[in-house]
């Protein structure tokens, strides 16, 4: 029971207890981010610029104009959809690290026939959409099944599943997909099969925000309005207590998983119909990785992968601005971002922090098991 | 026949090479698991050690001080997973998660700071092929085996030094009963905590000397991302070697032998991007044939809290 009790909508009663609760749960990732940006002012005060110069950039790049804003709501719009494929998987206890190669199923199919139906116009939206929530949830599935069937864990099998899933990305791409062209990559989408830009001064932030807000809901409303979600849910916790209940733990965590692959998988086709139009070889990456974070910052919950993505993307955008206001490489974003990471979980570290009142607020954000069981 | 004998040695001297990162980051996640801490992160170990020691080599212009630098680095960001997981109590896999972001993106920022740009960095003195007098002449065999660099011979040497090291001694009995049953091991009187750092800390060294093999040894340059998975497809060889020395090092020569068919299989016929798949889908294929069969540490994965 007290693990439930950290969820806010079945938390303590009325808002003041629901308030405490939301409070009690930023408080791990609140400290985890202080201490990072501590840290990174100490690396930038050592490459010989001045944090509060920095930092001050990395706001103004984040939030300081309409332009800002809509890039950091560009920024965060796949990362939704990464960090819901994480979260999701995380709350059947499994740890989806696969969200890269599923993100690039996505934007494949997307690319593909985007391209094919572009004919279509609008009405070749969700028609695609559709098909990467197909392709991305039986990519998503694989590990799955493979876990269930034969045990194989799933940390290794989705990191390896990534670059089976690029390089087949790729190939289709560069093959049969290809077009003749100065960038290596598909032909792009017809204009009116791709997902309009929101306008109001925002820059290239698209309606794909929407879709990846919807995708939010949804994922909460599966996750705690299902029996399914139930579940699954009851499946992370204590899977002999759920395979007691007479729950399979075997579909339980194929579906987690597939679900969580046709979250990722969405996110590549909204990347791709919402700002490039089609695949480039490369094509962007580090998104799903970056979904492990956000959806640990947002302590695997719908609403704070949210949280965790604008967060995320804020520092993606701010980071541009930073490099150019001061001379620190835009990477320190991506360390930052691995720091916090690292101590979101650090359950001692804020008991030192808090008091032992930490131990009742960690159940949840961890899975407690090795690796080859 | 000629020709087939004549591409055999070839193909085994490129299988020695790509094994040996494999091996060396293998026997690093060996002492870290049989301690009871999952390491996830001997891929970022890797790559930061892979970089610092090209920086070591690019400031000193010799290779062995780029060693040192790799070592020292890989047993440093070891001893930082080892904090978090053992004295902070974080979670083990997403603490081994964010070491190996830790390594994307510093080496990433450190790419730009020191060498002005990222992608790849200038090239090194690395580590020359030195072949053994005698050894390297036996046909086939001599020149694959022992015409490798100076690493190569001390990852052959390891694997019997690891497996005495665990199976033979006090400290690798304690090891093993602090990844099984840390409870009698602090009865006994020996600190769970010390134990398992010591386990992490050596997985850091082993995996600094894989990364550094990586890019001073196969190669002369870091270039971003260059481990390429490596560190996961070293602890899926751990686990198809059963956390058993010999096994994983096994497992790790089979998996060097197909990114040793990768690099020299004809392009003309299977397209290049499938080629690039077979290491990755054979890791898989040897955990579902294997994992369902190997045991691990029972205490693996689970911070120890004295009662």
């Amino acid at each position: 029971m007290t693990e439930e009790r950290r969820e806010p909508r079945e938390g303590g009663s009325g808002i003041g207890g629901a308030l405490r609760d939301a409070g009690a749960t930023l408080l791990f990732p609140v400290i985890a981010i202080l201490i990072s940006f501590a840290i990174g002012a100490v690396i930038v005060l050592l490459t010989g610029n001045n944090p509060v110069t920095a930092f001050a950039a990395l706001l103004r790049g984040a939030f300081g104009s309409p332009t800002a804003i809509g890039r950091t709501l560009l920024n965060a719009t796949p990362l939704i959809f990464t960090g819901l494929a994480v979260a999701v998987a995380f709350r059947a206890g499994l740890f989806n690290i696969g969200g890269e190669g599923q993100f690039f199923i996505g934007a494949i199919t997307a690319a593909g026939l985007g391209v094919a139906l572009g004919s279509l116009g609008f009405l070749a939206i969700p028609i695609v959409l559709a098909a990467c929530l197909l392709t991305g949830f039986l990519w998503g599935a694989i590990p799955g099944l493979l876990k269930a069937r034969f045990g194989a864990h799933e940390v290794i099998t989705t990191i390896m599943l990534n670059y089976i899933a690029i390089n087949l990305a790729y190939y289709l791409a560069l093959n049969p997909l290809r077009t003749e062209g100065l960038v290596p990559g598909t032909d792009t989408i017809d204009i009116a099969a791709r997902i309009p830009a929101i306008g109001l001064g925002l820059g290239r932030a698209n309606f794909g925000l929407f879709i990846a807000l919807l995708a939010a809901l949804v994922a909460y409303l599966l996750l705690w309005r299902t029996r399914r979600g139930f579940e699954i849910r009851a499946v992370g916790l204590s899977p002999g207590a759920a395979g007691y209940a007479g729950m399979s733990i075997g579909l339980n965590t194929v579906l987690a998983l597939a679900i969580g692959g046709a979250f990722a998988a969405l996110g590549g086709a909204v990347e791709v119909m919402g700002v490039y139009g089609k695949m480039t070889v490369p094509f962007v990456t580090n998104l799903g990785f970056t979904g492990i974070g956000v959806a640990l910052l947002g302590r695997n919950h719908p609403v704070g992968v949210v949280l965790g993505a604008l967060l995320l993307g804020a520092l993606a955008s701010g980071a541009q601005e930073m490099q150019f206001a001061t001379d620190v490489p835009l990477q320190l974003a991506n360390v930052l971002v691995a720091v916090i990471l690292l101590l979101v979980t650090a359950t001692k570290l804020v008991e030192l922090i808090i008091g032992k009142r930490a131990r009742a607020l960690v159940a949840g954000t961890r899975l407690e098991r090795g690796l080859g069981s | 026949m000629e020709d087939f004998l004549g591409s055999l040695g070839p193909l085994l001297a490129s299988t020695i090479r790509f094994a040996t990162p494999l091996v060396f980051a293998a026997l690093g996640g060996l002492f870290s698991e049989r301690s009871g801490v999952v390491n996830i992160g001997l891929e970022g170990l890797m790559l930061i050690s892979a970089f610092t020691g090209v920086v070591g080599a690019w400031y000193s212009g010799n290779a062995f001080v780029g060693l040192g630098f790799g070592l020292a680095a890989g047993l440093i960001f070891a001893l930082i997973h080892a904090l978090m997981c053992i004295t902070f109590e974080a979670d083990q896999i997403i603490s081994g998660t964010a070491i190996i972001l830790l390594a994307l993106g510093g080496t990433g920022f450190l790419m730009v700071e020191i060498f002005g740009s990222g992608g790849t960095s200038p090239r090194v003195p690395g580590f020359k092929e030195i072949p053994i007098p005698l050894l390297s002449d036996i046909p086939l065999f001599g020149p694959a085996l022992f015409s490798q660099s100076l690493l190569v011979y001390l990852m052959y040497a390891l694997i019997p030094i690891t497996w005495f090291v665990v199976y033979r001694t006090p400290f690798g009995l304690r090891l093993r009963a602090t990844g099984e049953v840390p409870e009698a091991v602090d009865t006994a009187g020996v600190s769970v905590t010390r134990m398992r750092y010591f386990g992490v800390a050596l997985s850091g060294i082993l995996a600094a000397f894989g990364g550094v093999y990586l890019s001073m040894g196969l190669l002369s340059a870091f270039s971003e991302g260059m481990t390429g998975g490596r560190g996961f497809i070293a602890l899926a060889a751990l686990i198809f070697g059963r956390w058993n020395p010999i096994g994983a090092a096994g497992a790790a020569l089979l998996f060097g032998f197909a990114q040793a068919v990768t690099v020299r299989a004809p392009q003309d016929v299977v397209p290049n991007e499938f080629l690039q798949m077979i290491p990755y889908v054979l890791t898989i294929v040897a955990l579902v044939a294997f994992a369902g069969r190997a045991v691990a540490p029972a205490a693996i994965g689970k911070p120890y809290r004295k009662e």
